[in-house]
């Protein structure tokens, strides 16, 4: 892409980065008000989408935590680790544990959940961004 | 492939490696004349499936591990002389090695998944060993035959086995025989039976799938005498004499086992006559050889066991032999065509007179063991009142073998010298040794008998019904048996002679070989592609349209069909609409967005325009759910909506899709009416039945308890149900990495365009 329209170019790396702290911020929350790792990943890809868009895939990647396809690795295995621990307890796989950990003016509660769910998020964030940026690449390779 | 530069990279001497199953073998015999059989053995592997290597051994299995050892010895020391030119000898010494651990476990092994294993474990070593020279055309085909037949049998034992240790409540050979009569009446068990026989006869070879045996010739010599003579191909008769005394009283048995063994042996042993390739002629009586066996079991009385095991040692110590004389003249002329072998006995005495000693067995002349074979079985078959029509079938196939047994003694050593052959020497100690030793033993047995009888004995006794049973090897009475070894002898003789005008003679019957079996199956797997690429034209044609609308077209099928045959009738509308009513505001929004969208779709004509409507349609339904009570559903529908079609307009423009869209719009149209309407109506009939909310309470009541989350989407999708949600990014990981290099490789081509 050669022309691109002025607002989008100046906007779409703000606009990017801020969707990407909402995906965090739905991912986190997804526990107790609507929101979770699925939906969340979902918003990073539409973020992806844009830069792609804009910008054109390199760059879009570069902004990405990991390229698209070591990130579906990572959330597929980090989910996948989640559920071992339960084994070591005796219970089935993906049993869930969880930990109160005391800051002092709060109480954090820290879960095996939360590690699968950023599992879920990475892996439908790198997933679908496979998926995309060879749909939009126009030269060069995705990985 | 015997010249300099061949043998300048001639692999290492393995001769050493005969050491292993001769220790084995002197193990046996050791074992086997301190302790009494049978021995047991049980080994824990998956308790959970009650899967154990349990080992059994009685008379049966020491037979089979008596001839596997020491016809192993033979051939191992055979093939070190056979294959020392050979760069590719490391891997045949493998496959052979491979094999014999196979064989012996299963033979040993009671356990029926176990025998199953190592059955197949046989089957895919023949493969291996069938297309050894694997430049072959010819080999490859074979070994693809044969892989075919033997493991499509195997997968038919599968389910023979599977379902017998059902009926038998249990997974041991020994359970199943114990349980015997009893297992008779199940409804199940002509089925169990059924697929066993194909199992095994596609193993050993029986008719209508013995063709494989005599095209797996194209393994080298050593591996034909051992897999294909001498042992492998009898692992269908020993599971069938194995499992003889628990089902010889049925008819079925009966019936089906001397039907095929007699057809068996008596069409192969014509076909013998046919073959000009010595190798070939030997694997011809080598099936025919092997549906006697199967006749044998199927005869009911107590000397047929006898007869059995007797004709089971006797073939394997007079096959084995032929088959390294076949190896040693192909090894030292280069052919193995009878037309062109003649008056070898000058320059290969010693493989000459293995020939002859092995031969004098295989005709059942008087001083060998073939002659104590089988005067047992004529006695077998006296006792017998099915043998009337069998027997004289049987009476050719021995005349055959008789002939075959002077083809290669006496056609291809006797006579006026060749002179092409004048060059040919005596092939070295190590292919004249193993004929030679097994073919004298062979006779040995016949001088003192001692040392065979307790074998014989004991593996009769295992493979019959009453276990008062003492077989004997008693001379047979002067009498009537006689008179049909004479008589045999005599056509025998006469078919010798006659050799070469019967060969003419049937040689004019080439239809045989269009409506042969062979013919039948190479047709049959030249016509699976063609069947493969026919409906793949068909089916899969690439046109995403097209595919839509078929799979629109079969799922209104057949849910209407599901509707008027289960229920037909208007569905009533759902009677509690009670929380939806509050919402008749916002869902009547969103409804109208959504028929918005829809009504707007079929008459566009620009493709973008489409997108939106149907982006409309999407986003009247997250507005649904939004409002249904379902927020993260509505929340990704969305996402997905959006990034959908981002992707697609973007997708459009950059590939150069026209813009202007040109379906058949009226006929799409329709079918998108109906399957909606379809869709529609199955809805109605869903809510019409009585909700079960059990699930639904239990996840609300336990989301926060015992998972401490208040959303309880989330928490079924990550706690609860977490497995579920596991395999759905797995599957969504790989379709993604299975699309991506497609996608990858299409725009490449696009950007050079």
């Amino acid at each position: 892409m050669t022309e691109r329209p002025l607002l989008l170019e100046y906007t779409a790396r703000m606009v990017y980065w801020l969707m990407i702290a909402v995906s965090l911020w739905i991912l986190l929350r997804g526990h107790n008000a609507p929101g979770g790792g699925f939906i969340a990943g979902l918003v990073a890809v539409a973020a992806t989408s844009l830069m792609a868009i804009v910008y054109g895939c390199d760059r879009a990647q570069r902004a990405m935590p990991l390229a698209p396809l070591p990130l579906t690795g990572f959330g597929i295995l980090l989910a996948l680790a989640s559920g071992v621990p339960a084994l070591f307890s005796g219970q089935p796989f993906l049993t869930h544990a969880w930990w109160n950990i005391d800051l002092g003016f709060t109480t954090y509660k820290l879960s095996t959940v939360l590690a699968f769910d950023v599992g879920v998020y990475a892996a439908v964030w790198g997933a679908f961004s496979l998926y995309l940026l060879a749909l939009l690449n126009d030269e060069g390779d995705t990985a | 492939m015997r010249d300099e530069h061949a043998a300048e990279h001639a692999g290492k001497d393995w001769l050493w490696l005969a050491v292993l199953p001769l220790i084995l073998f002197g193990y046996l015999l050791w074992e086997i004349s301190r302790t009494p059989l049978p021995w047991q053995f049980q080994l824990e592997w998956v308790p959970s499936l009650e899967l154990g290597i349990d080992l059994y051994v009685d008379g049966l299995s020491a037979q089979f591990l008596l001839l596997i050892t020491g016809i192993g010895t033979m051939v191992l020391v055979y093939a070190s002389g056979y294959m020392a030119h050979d760069r590719q000898a490391g891997r045949f010494y493998k496959l052979l090695l491979l094999f014999m651990v196979a064989m012996i476990g299963a033979v040993s092994a009671d356990h029926m998944l176990v025998l199953f294993l190592c059955w197949e474990l046989t089957s895919l070593v023949s493969f291996f060993l069938v297309g050894f020279k694997y430049t072959d055309e010819q080999a490859r085909a074979s070994a693809r035959t044969a892989l075919f037949i033997t493991m499509g049998g195997g997968l038919a034992l599968l389910g023979g086995l599977i379902l017998l240790s059902q009926i038998a409540g249990t997974w041991s050979l020994q359970g199943v025989i114990a349980a015997g009569a009893g297992l008779h009446d199940d409804p199940r068990l002509p089925a169990a039976l059924t697929l066993l026989f194909i199992g095994c006869f596609t193993k050993s070879a029986q008719f209508p799938f013995h063709f494989w045996l005599p095209n797996a010739m194209t393994a080298p010599t050593p591996a034909s005498a051992y897999l294909h003579s001498a042992t492998m191909v009898k692992l269908g008769v020993y599971l069938l004499a194995r499992l003889d005394p628990a089902f010889n009283e049925l008819l079925f048995w009966e019936i089906t086992l001397i039907a095929v063994g007699t057809i068996t042996a008596t069409w192969a042993a014509v076909l013998a006559l046919r073959e000009r390739d010595l190798k070939r002629i030997l694997a011809r009586s080598t099936v025919s050889a092997l549906g006697t066996l199967v006749l044998l079991i199927g005869l009911p009385g107590e000397s047929s066991s006898l007869a059995v095991v007797a004709f089971l040692y006797a073939h394997a110590l007079y096959k084995a032999p032929l088959f390294f004389v076949a190896g040693s003249i192909d090894h030292a002329t280069g052919t193995r065509s009878i037309d062109h072998l003649r008056g070898l006995r000058r320059q290969m005495p010693f493989t000459a007179a293995a020939a002859m000693i092995a031969s004098l067995s295989m005709a059942g002349l008087p001083l060998s063991f073939g002659y104590v074979a089988k005067s047992v079985a004529s006695v077998a078959k006296a006792e017998s009142e099915l043998m009337a029509l069998a027997g004289y079938g049987l009476l050719l196939v021995n005349a055959i073998a008789v002939a075959v047994a002077a083809v290669a003694a006496i056609r291809v050593f006797w006579g006026p010298a060749n002179q092409a052959f004048d060059q040919v020497r005596e092939v070295s100690w190590r292919m004249v040794l193993p004929p030679l030793l097994i073919a004298i033993i062979a006779l040995e047995f016949e001088f003192i008998p001692t040392f065979a009888d307790p074998v014989l004995v004991d593996a009769a006794r295992a493979i019959s019904t009453s276990n008062s049973f003492t077989p004997s090897f008693a001379e047979p009475q002067a009498g009537t048996m006689i008179t049909v070894a004479e008589i045999t002898l005599l056509i025998g003789v006469l078919l010798f002679v006659f050799w070469e005008r019967l060969h003419r003679f049937l040689e004019r019957f080439s239809i045989l070989e269009r409506f042969s079996c062979a013919g039948f199956f190479d047709r049959l797997l030249k016509g699976l592609p063609r069947l493969a690429a026919w409906h793949t034209r068909l089916l899969q044609h690439g046109r995403l349209d097209s595919y839509m609308r078929v799979t629109l077209l079969a799922m209104l099928g057949i849910a209407s069909g599901a509707w008027l045959v289960i229920e037909p009738g208007w569905p009533g509308m759902p009677g509690d609409l009670g929380g939806w009513r509050d919402q008749a505001w916002s869902l009547g929004a969103a409804a109208v967005l959504i028929m918005a969208g829809a009504l707007a779709a079929p008459f566009m004509h620009n493709r973008m325009a489409l997108l939106m409507s149907i982006g409309l349609v999407g986003y009247g339904s997250a507005v649904l759910f939004l409002f249904a009570g379902a927020p993260d559903v509505a929340f990704t529908q969305f996402m997905v909506e959006t990034v959908l079609v981002v992707v697609a307009v973007t997708v459009l423009t950059r590939y150069g899709v026209p813009i202007r869209y040109t379906e058949p719009r009226v006929r799409n149209a329709l079918i998108a009416v109906a399957a909606g309407a379809g869709t529609f109506i199955l809805l109605l009939q869903m809510f019409s039945l009585p909700a079960d909310l059990g699930m639904p309470l239990w996840f609300a009541e336990k989301s926060l308890p015992e998972a401490y989350g208040q959303n309880v989407v989330n928490v079924i999708l990550v706690d609860f149900r977490a497995l579920d949600t596991f395999g759905e990014i797995v599957v969504v990981a790989f379709s993604a990495i299975a699309a991506w290099p497609l996608l990858r490789r299409k725009r490449k081509h696009g950007s050079n365009g």
